[in-house]
């Protein structure tokens, strides 16, 4: 396990086929979940509310993505949300004050990145735990956001900066072509680099990653980054979905993309998780929602049905591991 | 739009300035409002300053960092009783969980106008409030009016279990109750959120193949349901409430039917006034609730003015808004 960027790629496959299995259970209840509800709703299974539950989950997955990555090096980002709202706000501002769309995407993945700079700073060169630098940051984050926005919306943007979020090319909505490219990128960065492989090192054991010469302070800064600008991207798809932005957006944000990386796999205690595991975590999160809906149930179960997923999982997660060769 | 062009700038030269600013002197009215996120809040802010800027008083706002939270108001209040201001107008972030604070004022001796949210304790010089539930009732009457008193419409709730959504919903389908032709699809909540209103109207879009009105617990929700319906190329009548000026420009647009208006802005130029009066010796009005305005777009235009530019009505107007 320690030596696993060193000696790939073997252990590192038998990390993976632990992951499979995981991933095999997830896709199992994700599919579960989808028989019940297409046998209690007739309007579950059509094309329309499939395609509707992708665009959905994709928002979640966009932050859950980078967060991902954060938590596979054992860290944890608790900013995620204070910084989608900042990035929307500055973006829009900039929308707005320019007319241009593309220096307002610029703004959010710049700011999104740049605030995930500063978490990974205070966790590497400071060395406060991640989970209270980011705790911080989210303070920090909402306080300039609040002040910046003293309480207006900004809304109305260009049509063509609409598209992002709310077009269609051949039938399918953008947001989830974004979202299969970013899985399709996140995985093979995660599996197939050795950077990838870095960051699963150190999150299992941060000790022997640098003594076997793993830069990891580099690779930290990365990941931290990496979620910033993942944020960043969700604030653009936030935007141009939602036409409109305040400073609260983030509040209800930052707990469904946690939630979405441990249901999908994803330990807290780092090393073990995958990309794809926190896009099966998201669906599950909104096929919830959506079911709960279609079916007109009183929504006040919603959260403590999504409570008791994550205990399950987490749960399932660990009686395997420990039973685990 | 303005204020956001000086503070990118402010912002890019990393200057955090106070927010708090002097008017004039005079006396001090101490103004507490519930948080920074609610636009509500800052039409209640401009009201006050707007009132105390013409009778000569100045302002100092108390707003808790973290949204309504109950200790940080507290502590605000136990500064605000050494700093001794002339007056203060209060807004409990929580009606009940405050009333140990406004004891504390009132043991201090400090006259104090009750705005917004009742307190369920204390002694105040006058109160000046909205009632959620006509504003819901109001405008859900004028949506299915507007609909014929016929066709399926959906009500998007905000929090579960906050007094202003469980009185604005009841209102609604109070309303619902004169319009028996009316049918009642679904009741969802989308947490005063316009992410989760999108969703939750998508969703619904897919269970329910005519959906022809669309009551909304407030404003941001009902442009969240105008994006899901715009987005499946689907028309409905949609109605929110608090009167923002995202559902003004709505409303001129002919996206959104009508937006119940929560009088944030009449609220804190009254509260202020009132405040003031008394310290003068001048008669004061104990109690004025509001009559909801349902803004549409044949009265939209008192409305379209920034925030600034409005006037705050007078003592002799106050009498003709009360509801009773």
């Amino acid at each position: 396990m320690t030596d696993i960027a060193k000696n790939a790629p073997s252990p590192a496959w038998s990390l993976l086929s632990h992951n499979a299995a995981q991933l095999f259970y997830r896709l199992l209840a994700a599919l579960l979940i989808c028989i019940v509800l297409s046998v209690l709703s007739d309007a579950f299974l059509s094309l329309g509310n499939i395609l509707n539950v992708l665009r959905q989950a994709s928002l979640t997955f966009f932050i859950a993505s980078g967060l991902t990555l954060v938590v596979l090096t054992a860290g944890l980002d608790l900013s995620v949300g204070a910084n989608v709202a900042l990035s929307a706000c500055l973006a829009g501002t900039v929308i707005h004050q320019t007319g241009s769309p593309t220096l307002g995407i610029l703004a959010g993945l710049l700011t999104g990145g740049t605030v995930g700079l500063m978490n990974g700073v205070m966790v590497t060169a400071m060395r406060i735990p991640s989970f209270i630098a980011t705790y911080g940051m989210l303070w920090v984050l909402n306080g300039v956001t609040y002040w910046y926005m003293a309480g207006e919306t900004i809304h109305g943007f260009p049509a063509g900066f609409r598209q992002i979020g709310s077009g269609y090319f051949l039938g399918l909505p953008i947001p989830v072509y974004l979202l299969l490219v970013f899985l399709a990128i996140g995985t093979a960065f995660a599996q197939r680099t050795v950077w990838g492989q870095e960051i699963y090192a150190i999150g299992a054991n941060p000790v022997a990653a640098r003594l076997s010469g793993i830069p990891v302070n580099c690779r930290l800064l990365l990941v931290y980054t990496v979620s910033g600008t993942m944020a960043g991207l969700a604030s653009i798809i936030f935007l141009s979905r939602l036409n409109s932005a305040e400073a609260d957006i983030g509040e209800s944000l930052t707990l469904p993309a946690i939630a979405a990386v441990l249901i999908g796999g994803t330990s807290l205690f780092g090393g073990v998780g995958t990309i794809f595991g926190t896009f099966v975590g998201a669906l599950i999160l909104t096929l919830v929602l959506n079911g709960m809906n279609l079916l007109s149930i009183n929504a006040n179960w919603q959260p403590l049905v999504t409570g008791i997923i994550v205990i399950i999982a987490v749960w399932l997660d660990m009686r395997t591991r420990r039973s685990a060769p | 739009m303005k204020h956001r062009t000086s503070r990118s700038l402010a912002l890019a030269l990393v200057i955090a300035a106070a927010a708090t600013q002097a008017h004039a002197d005079g006396e001090t009215i101490a103004v507490f409002t519930k948080n920074q996120t609610n636009p509500f809040f800052q039409t209640v802010r401009v009201g006050a300053d707007n009132m105390a800027k013409s009778l000569n008083a100045k302002i100092l706002h108390y707003i808790p960092t973290k949204p309504d939270s109950i200790p940080e108001q507290l502590s605000q209040i136990e500064d605000v009783v050494v700093k001794k201001p002339s007056a203060i107008v209060f807004i409990p972030v929580d009606y009940k969980a405050m009333v140990p604070g406004v004891e504390k004022i009132n043991d201090a001796k400090i006259p104090v106008v009750n705005i917004t949210d009742r307190s369920a304790g204390g002694k105040f010089v006058s109160f000046i409030g909205a009632d959620d539930y006509s504003l819901g009732l109001e405008t859900g009457r004028f949506l299915l009016k507007t609909l014929g008193g016929k066709g399926n419409v959906v009500i998007i709730e905000g929090v579960k279990g906050s007094l202003t959504n469980v009185d604005r919903v009841r209102g609604f389908n109070d309303a619902l109750k004169e319009n028996p032709g009316v049918k009642l699809l679904a009741s969802q909540p989308g947490n005063y959120q316009r992410l989760q209103a999108l969703q939750v109207m998508e969703n619904l879009m897919q269970s329910n193949a005519q959906i022809d009105g669309v009551l909304a617990a407030n404003d941001a929700m009902a442009v969240g349901a105008i994006e899901a319906l715009d987005g499946a190329n689907r028309k409905a009548q949609v109605i929110g409430i608090n009167g923002t000026k995202e559902a003004v420009d709505a409303i001129k647009s002919g996206k959104l039917l009508a937006s119940g208006d929560y009088n944030g802005f009449a609220q804190g130029c009254l509260g202020t006034m009132m405040a003031i009066r008394s310290l003068r010796g001048e008669p004061v009005i104990g109690e004025i609730v509001l009559k909801p305005t349902v803004i549409t777009k044949d009265n939209y235009q008192p409305f379209d003015l920034s925030l600034e530019q409005r006037t705050c009505p007078s003592f002799d107007d106050a009498s003709k808004l009360s509801a009773k």
